[in-house]
C-alpha cells in the first residue's frame, strides 16, 4: 500500500504520462517558480520593497515551505526506483540528491533555513541563491535537455575550438606585445595586458586600443579576421550537432516505423509506443506522414 | 666479431624503435602516454613563463629563474628534438627507403619545423648575443603550436576544413575580389573628399577589412555615393560570415555522417553471423573512441542496424 503510493508518486513527480495530475503538478511548480521569481525581481525596487515588505516575507516563508515539502516527497519517493534487487531504496534517492537538478532544489530552497539560524548572514548570498530556483524550471523544457545533449555529442569538436581560440589568444596578444610594447607600453606593457585587448578584439572585431605602428595594424587586422572564423566554427559546429541530432531521431524513428509494419498491420501497443515515440522526438504529423508514405510505397513495392 | 656487432645493432634498433614508439604516440602504452603528459605540461609552463616575465615587475623580480627555467627547457626540448630525428629513421623499413627518409619527412613536416624553429634561435643568441630580444621570443611563442601535436580534436576539425576546401576557397576569393572592388571603388569616390583617411588603395583596404570584421570601418562617408558603398560593404560582411558558418556547419555534418556511416558498416559486419565477440566488442569501443561518439550515438546505430535486421526477419 505505501509501496504503491511511493511508486504513484514518483511517477507524478517525474512526469509520466501516464497519470494526468503529473501535468497538473509541473505546472503548478512552474508557476511557484515563476512567482517566485518575479518576487526576487520586484523586491529589489527600492520603492516596492519598501510598501510590499511583509508581503514578500510572506511569499517567500509558503514558497519555501512549498519547496521544502517537493524535495521532501521527491527524496521520499525516489526510493521506488530500484527494487531491494537493484540496489535498495537509497540508491535512487542518491542518484537523485547528487544528480545537478536535485542539487538545484537543495541550494535553491535550504539557505533559507540557515536564515532563521543565522541572522546575521549576508543577505545577498541568500538573494542569489533563490534566484537559482529559475533554473528548476529547466527540468521541464525537454528542448533545453536536447540542447545539452547535441552540444554534448560535439564535444570534441567544442574543445579543439576552444583550444585554437585559446592559442590565438596567446599568439595574438604576444606578438601585438613584441610589436607596440615600446609604443604603447599602457596597453600592450605586458602580455597579460595585451591579452584584454586580443579578446576584446577577436569577439568584436575592433580593440580597445588602436595600433600605432604598421605591424600593430596588420596584427590587428588577423586577429579580427580570426575572430570571425572562430564565430562561423562555433556557429558552425552547433548547426551541424542539431542537424546531426535530428537526421539521428528521424532515423530512429523510421527504424521503429518499419519494426511496427514489418507484420503487414500496427497494433494499438505499436501505435502507442510510436506516439511516445513522435512526442519524445518532437516530430510534426506532417514528418511522420512522410515517413508513412514512404515505408508503404516501399512495402508495395 | 661479426655476430657482436650484429648483436650491438639489432639492439640499437630496437631501442631507437622503442623510442620512436614512445614519441611517435602511434602505440598507446603508460610510457608513451607520460611522455606526451611530461611534454604538453612543459610547454604549458613554458607559455606561462612567456606571459609572465612580459610584466615588467615579474622580470626584475624573478629574471633569473625564468633565465633557469628556460635554459632547462630548450635542454629537454633540444634533446626530444635529437630524439625525434634519430628515432624517426626507424619509421620505414630498409626495403622502404633508407633511415634518412623518415627523418627528412619528420624536419619538414610542420611539427619538425615548429620543434626546430622553436628551439634552435636560442643558441643563436648564444653565438650572437647582440641579437634583438624580441625576435628570440616570438621564436620561442612558437612552443605553443606543439600542443597541437597531442590534439586529436585539431586533426579532426582540419580534416572536416579540407574536405570543404573548395568552398572555403571560393569564399576567400570573394573577400579577394571584394576587397580589391570596393577599396578602389571607396578610393575613388572618396579619397578627393577625405585624403586623410583614403589616400591610397592599401589605406582604403585597411578600411574595408575593418568594415568586413568589424561591421564599421572607423570612418564615416562624406558622399551620398560613400554612404552606399559603406551600407553594400556592410551587408557583404554578413553574407561572408553566413557563408564561412555554413561552410563549417556543412563540413562537420559531413564528417559526422561520413563516420556514422563507417561505425554502422562496422556494426552489421559484426552482427552478419549473430554473435559479438569480446574481440568484436573492442574494435567497436576502440572506434567510438577514436571518433569521439557518444554513447547515445552509438546506441542509436546499433538500434537501428538490429531493428533493420528483424525487419527483414534475420535472427
Amino acid at each position: 500500500m505505501v509501496n504503491d503510493l511511493k511508486r504513484a508518486l514518483m511517477e507524478i513527480l517525474e512526469g509520466s504520462p501516464k497519470y494526468k495530475v503529473s501535468r497538473y503538478v509541473e505546472w503548478l511548480i512552474t508557476a511557484v517558480v515563476l512567482i517566485n521569481c518575479s518576487a526576487v525581481i520586484l523586491d529589489s525596487v527600492p520603492e516596492i520593497h519598501a510598501v510590499h515588505r511583509d508581503f514578500f516575507h510572506e511569499l517567500e516563508f509558503w514558497s519555501v515551505m512549498f519547496f521544502t515539502l517537493e524535495y521532501g516527497l521527491r527524496v521520499w519517493s525516489l526510493g521506488a526506483k530500484f527494487g531491494p534487487m537493484a540496489g535498495g531504496s537509497w540508491k535512487g534517492r542518491r542518484q537523485y540528491i547528487f544528480s545537478p537538478f536535485g542539487l538545484i532544489d537543495f541550494f535553491a530552497t535550504m539557505p533559507h533555513y540557515l536564515h532563521l539560524f543565522f541572522p546575521t548572514l549576508d543577505l545577498r548570498i541568500l538573494r542569489v541563491l533563490r534566484l537559482l530556483r529559475i533554473l528548476k524550471l529547466s527540468k521541464y523544457n525537454t528542448a533545453l535537455q536536447d540542447l545539452f545533449r547535441a552540444v554534448s555529442s560535439e564535444r570534441r569538436a567544442f574543445g579543439s575550438a576552444a583550444f585554437l581560440l585559446l592559442i590565438a589568444t596567446v599568439v595574438s596578444a604576444s606578438l601585438m606585445h613584441f610589436a607596440e610594447g615600446h609604443e604603447q607600453p599602457e596597453a600592450f606593457g605586458s602580455i597579460p595586458h595585451s591579452i584584454y585587448w586580443s579578446i576584446v578584439t577577436i569577439t568584436s572585431g575592433y580593440g580597445n586600443v588602436e595600433p600605432v605602428t604598421k605591424a600593430g595594424e596588420v596584427i590587428a587586422l588577423l586577429t579580427g579576421f580570426l575572430g570571425v572564423c572562430m564565430a562561423a566554427i562555433m556557429t558552425g559546429i552547433v548547426a551541424s550537432a542539431f542537424s546531426n541530432q535530428m537526421s539521428r531521431k528521424k532515423a530512429a524513428y523510421q527504424s521503429q516505423l518499419r519494426l511496427a509494419l514489418a507484420d503487414g498491420n500496427i497494433s494499438s501497443a505499436e501505435r502507442d509506443s510510436l506516439k511516445q515515440l513522435q512526442a519524445k522526438y518532437r516530430l510534426s504529423d506532417a514528418q511522420v506522414q512522410v515517413f508513412i508514405d514512404e515505408a508503404d510505397k516501399k512495402n508495395v513495392q | 666479431m661479426t655476430i657482436s656487432t650484429t648483436a650491438v645493432r639489432s639492439r640499437s634498433q630496437h631501442i631507437q624503435r622503442r623510442i620512436f614508439e614512445i614519441l611517435d604516440g602511434a602505440v598507446v602504452d603508460r610510457a608513451s602516454k607520460a611522455c606526451e603528459i611530461f611534454i604538453a605540461s612543459l610547454v604549458v609552463a613554458n607559455v606561462l613563463v612567456i606571459i609572465l616575465e612580459s610584466v615588467p615587475e615579474l622580470h626584475t623580480a624573478y629574471g633569473t629563474y625564468f633565465h633557469i627555467f628556460d635554459l632547462i627547457s630548450v635542454i629537454i626540448f633540444s634533446i626530444e628534438y635529437v630524439l625525434r630525428v634519430w628515432s624517426c629513421g626507424q619509421k620505414y623499413a630498409q626495403e622502404a627507403g633508407s633511415s634518412w627518409r623518415g627523418r627528412k619527412e619528420y624536419i619538414f613536416s610542420a611539427f619538425g619545423m615548429v620543434d626546430f624553429l622553436s628551439t634552435v634561435p636560442f643558441y643563436l643568441q648564444l653565438l650572437f648575443p647582440g641579437a634583438d630580444l624580441r625576435v628570440l621570443r616570438m621564436f620561442r611563442l612558437l612552443r605553443i603550436f606543439k600542443l597541437s601535436r597531442y590534439n586529436s580534436a585539431m586533426d579532426d576539425m582540419f580534416e572536416a576544413i579540407k574536405s570543404e576546401k573548395d568552398s572555403f576557397s571560393s569564399a576567400m576569393f570573394l573577400l579577394l575580389i571584394s576587397c580589391l572592388l570596393f577599396s578602389s571603388l571607396i578610393y575613388i569616390i572618396e579619397g578627393h573628399d577625405q585624403p586623410e583617411v583614403f589616400p591610397s588603395i592599401p589605406a582604403a583596404m585597411h578600411w574595408f577589412i575593418l568594415t568586413i570584421i568589424s561591421g564599421w570601418g572607423n570612418v564615416d562617408p562624406v558622399t551620398y555615393l560613400g554612404v552606399a558603398l559603406v551600407v553594400v560593404t556592410q551587408i557583404l560582411a554578413i553574407a561572408l560570415a553566413a557563408i564561412l558558418t555554413g561552410v563549417v556547419a556543412t563540413a562537420y555534418t559531413a564528417q559526422v555522417q561520413r563516420r556514422e556511416a563507417v561505425y554502422e558498416m562496422e556494426v552489421r559486419e559484426v552482427l552478419a553471423d549473430g554473435v559479438v565477440t569480446e574481440e568484436e566488442r573492442q574494435k567497436l569501443q576502440q572506434m567510438q573512441a577514436k571518433f569521439g561518439m557518444t554513447d547515445e550515438q552509438v546506441e542509436a546505430i546499433a538500434e537501428q542496424v538490429k531493428a533493420e535486421r528483424l525487419a527483414r526477419g534475420e535472427p
